[in-house]
């Protein structure tokens, strides 16, 4: 199972939620920002080698509370990927962990739909915010053309109640609201996903709402 | 421009040679009622340059030819290039078969569904833009502006500012930082390499693990390749520039007395 993290704005939260989804499904999570990598790096290979032939996929991963692929922080390195080397990285971890989570771009560009077009489904990330909706919105559509079956959206960094039906009818599925917490926040960067840290919080609720949906 | 007709198809073709490289221009006509899917086979003896969208070939080309779906009554202009002498004729229909299946819906006007896509990734490489940084925005030796600082690097007025030591004169002897830095990776480099050069198998060990790996290992013989040329020009071009810097004379005491 291939689950894309998506939600064509960059800053809604796609990282965060890509790693605390990946906890719950105790899944590998793949940093598939080529330009922007967010989740945590380590110093060996990483997905910029992967894609650019030189490193084998299954050397990337990095243990932690969540398996990690880390990915390069370099321009030089984003610009010597061969995207079309993503499939069969992705589909080399996916048969040595069995599900894989990618944290895909921000933006409609090839790095943005080719994870995409490697998934099996995927879930939209969106702030409570007009303008993040409407990028959601056209990231569904890119994720419908390429083939990525929508599971699920999350609305991120709530603070008052957003209007969840609208959202849920805009986007066409079902919506998981995860609550502004700082917990969940620093849960990338302390390595510390939510669902563990705190397993009775809304978000960790959220979280396993979201996992629940996708099909193994 | 020639052309062939063969059951119920024609075929019509040019050929151009430039820079030894021969260039075809087809156009393949389908007289029959029924979508048919031809095959065009190059006879040209050389690998098949299809025509690509961000570095991948079209949906439906091979080395060897490419694949078009024809509606009844259909035609359709394909080109390629050959990196080799042209021949006559320099395409020839492969394989004709009908393509009932795909005439339906939204696939009659696309000439390619037929040969649609092998996969979704190459169709999202191909449709989306590009995804790379632009080769401005990335640093390489003597073009630092990833880091801002050095965005002028490449003005090259020849009398604005010197992007390295920043128009200060004098610093006779030392390198600047930019190449400072350049020779010192190239220093290490090179060290790892030495202690591979005849070496036993226990350093050796140690060397291929610091290296990451055989493939690590393979990096680094490329790299000292690239490392020994550029050398080799820099240090050609420095000596030129050293006794050329050398044998000025600015007479700035009869400048200063024109002044």
């Amino acid at each position: 199972m291939i689950l894309a993290v998506a939600g064509g704005k960059g800053g809604v939260g796609k990282t965060t939620l890509a790693y605390n989804v990946a906890a719950a499904l105790g899944a590998v999570v793949v940093d598939a920002d080529l330009g922007m990598a967010d989740l945590p790096g380590g110093r060996g290979p990483d997905l910029h080698d992967v894609l650019a032939g030189r490193a084998d996929p299954i050397e990337t991963l990095r243990a932690g509370p969540v398996e990690v692929v880390p990915c390069g922080r370099t321009l030089a390195g984003a610009r010597a990927c061969d995207l079309t080397r993503l499939e069969s990285a992705i589909g080399r971890l996916e048969r040595e962990r069995g599900t894989v989570v990618l944290d895909c771009p921000a933006g409609r560009r090839s790095d943005a739909g080719v994870p995409l077009a490697v998934a099996d489904a995927s879930v939209l990330v969106a702030s409570p915010r007009a303008f993040a909706l409407a990028d959601a919105v056209r990231t569904r559509e890119l994720a419908r053309e390429l083939d990525a079956g929508l599971v699920g959206c999350v609305v991120n960094r709530v603070v008052e109640e957003p209007p969840t039906e609208t959202i849920a009818d805009a986007l066409g599925a079902p919506v998981a609201v995860v609550p502004a917490d700082p917990r969940v926040g620093r849960s990338v960067e302390d390595e510390s996903p939510v669902v563990d840290a705190a397993p009775d919080s809304d978000a960790a609720v959220a979280v396993r709402d979201v996992a629940r949906r996708v099909p193994s | 421009m020639q052309i062939r007709g063969t059951a119920g198809m024609d075929l019509a073709w040019t050929v151009e040679q430039d820079g030894g490289v021969s260039l075809v221009r087809c156009r393949v006509h389908n007289d029959e009622a029924v979508p048919r899917r031809i095959r065009l086979d190059s006879r040209l003896d050389g690998p098949v340059l299809p025509p690509r969208r961000a570095g991948v070939p079209e949906a439906g080309w091979d080395a060897g030819g490419v694949v078009v779906r024809l509606g009844p009554g259909a035609s359709r202009a394909v080109g390629f290039a050959v990196p080799a002498e042209p021949t006559e004729p320099p395409v020839e229909v492969g394989s004709v078969t009908s393509d009932r299946e795909s005439v339906q819906g939204s696939d009659e006007g696309d000439p390619f569904s037929g040969a649609r896509s092998e996969t979704p990734v190459l169709d999202a490489v191909r449709t989306l833009g590009d995804h790379r940084p632009p080769r401005d925005a990335v640093a390489t030796v003597g073009n630092r502006r990833e880091d801002g600082e050095k965005g002028e690097t490449e003005r090259d007025d020849g009398a604005g500012v010197d992007p390295i030591s920043d128009g200060e004169a004098g610093d006779g002897g030392v390198a600047p930082t930019v190449v400072d830095e350049w020779l010192d990776a190239v220093a290490d480099r090179v060290d790892r390499a030495e202690r591979l050069t005849g070496a036993d198998l226990g350093t050796a060990t140690e060397v291929v693990e610091e290296a990451d790996g055989l493939d690590g290992v393979s990096d680094l013989r490329r790299r000292i390749e690239t490392d020994a040329e550029r050398l080799r020009a820099v240090s050609d071009r420095t000596a030129a520039l050293a006794a050329r810097a050398e044998s000025t004379d600015v007479p700035i005491e009869a400048l200063e007395r024109l002044a």
